[in-house]
């Protein structure tokens, strides 16, 4: 009897449990292409210790029980300047916590904040011009020795007011840019009518390689938006496995927040799928805490329809449809797809759940008319989904065949 | 197109195993006792690598495969099945560095987040019929023909931590085809329409269950090629072996291949040696194997089995 092969079958599993190796904690060594390692990353950079003085995001709602949240990015100069991206709409909250034995100054800026924002330190209000660039302010903060502060912004929030959508830019930042221009006219027309855009979120795929100069790039294009930028990874934002690149230039990806009537949630599913952790607080970050609205941003949809391309585990693309249908959430937005897809009727049990692709933001969709652009929605007694085109240069108008009821051109063109 | 890319390695993989068998003699004529899944069996898939304080068990399946035979060797009909699931709770912590504070029982500081079980349920029958020859003639070269088609519904529940997440994915109309490379050697492909079906609840309440949404294409390609390894002639007890190769183009199950940025686009590979132990004129075989999954990590997956009697089997 010819044993070799029972000796081959025996090996196999005992190759396999010598693989499994002993429990490490979580991401004991680095690989940011996994999206547990991205979570560790966005909380870290989310505070950082600048001259002994803690600079760190937290909860503007002062829900969280933590000691500070991923809320935005922490960086420190070579100086001791403190620049710091706010990764949220609407208000924020950053401690300043000395532990040092003498008074600090600490020079500030601060990324991403709306213009129309008051910002404060206690109840004193604080003078710190937006320009240049528009969504930065730049201050100087005394610390008094052991003292913990507290800087704070709050935008205004009309009744009636705007978001906006879009994922999908990779190698077309040229087409991006030219959509945040036809965004700010937008921006301005409305703020005029009383119904301002709040901001926009990005739902990944910023880049094509996730290379550093692809993310300084976008970072300077972000300098010049006409209105705060929220955002979120995509697969082609989290290629380089030994670098948190996406986690270094914009913060976080998975962490939600309040913009005046609407709960935004938005989740790292570069990887094509979301960290465990994240899967077990999808309770915690589908609670609009008191919002009128629930929106749920993500990379990949988590209903993919017909196409293959969907996520490695989609036991947890349905786990999100679910807790999303529990939360009787409003609309998911999501890319990956490049093209405006409306899903009006996802079935998840008996719910109904609305589903937006726009994977408009400027990346290649093949063969046929590109459709460029970003989703709008009318923020009232309910959502009100509208597409406003931004075609390539050489086009008159909107470049792509009519919308539909549902979800039509923003300018109400068809 | 992945599932295509897929299928089409699967085949590659099993071209090169059929040459090596060809080149070195091994592929000759059929086996008297060609293994086939088990009547009745268990297989056990380890579970993902560990974490600190998590605990990731394996599965545990209880599978049915009986088949009937039809007359004149026109086909048969195979029942197929599964219930088992996750062995004990999965759990898997929070890594936020905020977390920093020795837990009580555990040895790090990371708290419990996730706590999942999970049930899986699968039926399936499996009809082959052989291709219609003489109508379409018979090749000495090409080897014969099988359709098949396989009505399938997929199950498993999810209790996780305050809810429970029931997905079903239905089969209808999945067709096959298998081809007869060789007296020892077979490649099958299974394509179909997929459906899906989400009902979620919160812990302890009715779930809520609603209607399909179409899903993305579903697919399977397996190579399989037999190995004998006592002399049927001689030997008092008759082993046989099989390997497999299988590539299934669903991530239902989260086994998905990501090649470097192409995430989500391909499903898993599956690897085995399968042996089956009869002694001879036994009605009763044992049967034995071993394997693993590639796809979102690997996954070993241990089988044992009695191979049963099937009605209209030839003998």
């Amino acid at each position: 009897m010819n044993l070799r092969p029972l000796l081959l079958a025996l090996t196999l599993p005992a190759l396999a449990l010598a693989a499994a190796g002993c429990a490490q904690p979580e991401c004991t060594i680095p690989h940011y292409d996994t999206a547990e390692c991205r979570v560790i990353a966005e909380n870290e950079l989310a505070r950082a210790d600048v001259d002994e003085v803690e600079v760190a995001f937290r909860d503007p709602q002062g829900v969280s029980p933590l000691p500070w949240d991923p809320l935005g990015l922490v960086l420190a100069d070579a100086d001791g300047r403190v620049r710091a991206r706010v990764a949220t709409l609407g208000d924020l909250r950053l401690a300043l916590t000395s532990a040092a034995t003498a008074p600090r100054t600490l020079s500030l800026d601060l990324d991403n904040v709306d213009p129309s924002a008051t910002l404060r330190i206690g109840d004193a209000v604080v003078s710190a011009p937006s320009d240049p660039p528009r969504l930065r302010r730049s201050l100087t903060v005394d610390v008094a020795a052991g003292d913990s502060l507290e800087l704070r912004a709050t935008s205004p929030c009309p009744e009636i007011h705007h978001l906006a959508f879009v994922g999908d830019i990779q190698t077309n930042p040229l087409q991006f840019e030219r959509i945040l221009t036809r965004l700010g006219e937008d921006a301005i027309d409305l703020a005029a009518a009383g119904e301002p855009i709040l901001g926009l979120v990005i739902v990944g795929d910023l880049t094509e390689w996730s290379y550093d100069h692809e993310f300084v790039r976008f970072r300077e294009i972000l300098d010049r938006a006409p209105v705060p930028v929220a955002v979120t990874a995509g697969n082609h934002d989290i290629f380089l496995t030994k670098q948190a690149s996406y986690n270094l230039t914009l913060g976080p990806g998975n962490y939600a927040f309040t913009a005046c009537r609407t709960r935004i949630a938005l989740l790292d599913s570069g990887s094509a799928q979301i960290a465990r952790s994240v899967e077990g607080r999808l309770g915690e970050l589908f609670d609009r805490q008191g919002a009128d609205f629930l929106i749920v941003g993500t990379h990949y949809p988590p209903f993919f329809g017909l196409s293959g391309d969907g996520w490695t585990r989609e036991d947890q693309a349905q786990v999100i449809l679910a807790e999303f249908a529990l939360a009787q959430g409003d609309l998911i937005v999501a890319g990956h797809t490049h093209a405006l897809i409306d899903h009006p009727e996802v079935r998840v049990g008996s719910a109904r759940v609305r589903e937006i692709v726009v994977g408009t933001g400027g990346a290649d969709q093949g063969l046929g008319v590109a459709r460029f652009g970003y989703l709008r929605l009318r923020v009232a007694d309910r959502l009100e989904p509208c597409f406003v085109e931004v075609p390539p240069p050489g086009f008159a108008g909107p470049a792509h065949e009519p919308l539909s009821a549902a979800l039509p051109y923003c300018d109400g063109g068809s | 197109m992945a599932l295509l890319a897929g299928s089409g390695t699967l085949a590659t993989g099993g071209a090169i195993i059929g040459a090596i068998a060809a080149l070195i003699g091994a592929d000759r004529r059929a086996l008297p006792d060609r293994l086939r899944p088990s009547t009745v069996g268990l297989d056990y898939s380890t579970g993902s690598a560990l974490r600190l304080d998590e605990r990731h068990p394996g599965s545990l399946n209880l599978n049915f495969a009986p088949n009937y035979f039809f007359p004149n060797g026109a086909g048969r009909l195979r029942l197929l099945g599964h219930v088992g699931g996750l062995l004990g709770q999965q759990t898997d912590v929070d890594p936020r560095p905020q977390y920093d504070q020795p837990i009580t029982g555990q040895e790090g500081t990371a708290p419990v987040v996730l706590r999942e079980r999970r049930l899986s349920v699968g039926l399936a029958a499996d009809i082959a019929v052989a291709l219609p020859y003489p109508i379409l003639r018979s090749s000495a070269r090409l080897g014969a023909a099988e359709l098949r088609w396989r009505p399938e519904v997929q199950f498993r529940r999810h209790t996780l931590d305050g809810v429970v997440v029931e997905r079903t994915m239905f089969l209808p109309l999945t067709v096959g085809v298998r081809w007869h490379l060789s007296p020892r050697q077979r490649f099958t492909l299974y394509v179909g329409p997929r459906f899906d079906f989400t009902a979620q609840a919160p812990l302890g309440e009715r779930l809520d269950r609603g209607g399909p949404n179409i899903g993305a294409f579903y697919g399977e390609a397996w190579y399989d090629i037999d190995v004998p390894i006592t002399d049927p002639a001689r030997s008092r007890v008759i082993v046989t072996g099989q390997i497999n190769l299988g590539y299934v183009h669903s991530r239902f199950d989260g086994r998905g291949i990501n090649i470097y940025g192409a995430y989500g686009f391909a499903g898993s590979i599956h690897g085995g040696w399968q042996m089956r132990v009869r002694p001879r004129g036994s009605p009763i075989a044992g049967q034995f194997g071993v394997g693993g999954w590639l796809g979102n990590g690997f996954s070993a997956v241990l089988n044992a089995g009695v191979v049963l009697p099937d009605p209209g089997a030839k003998r």
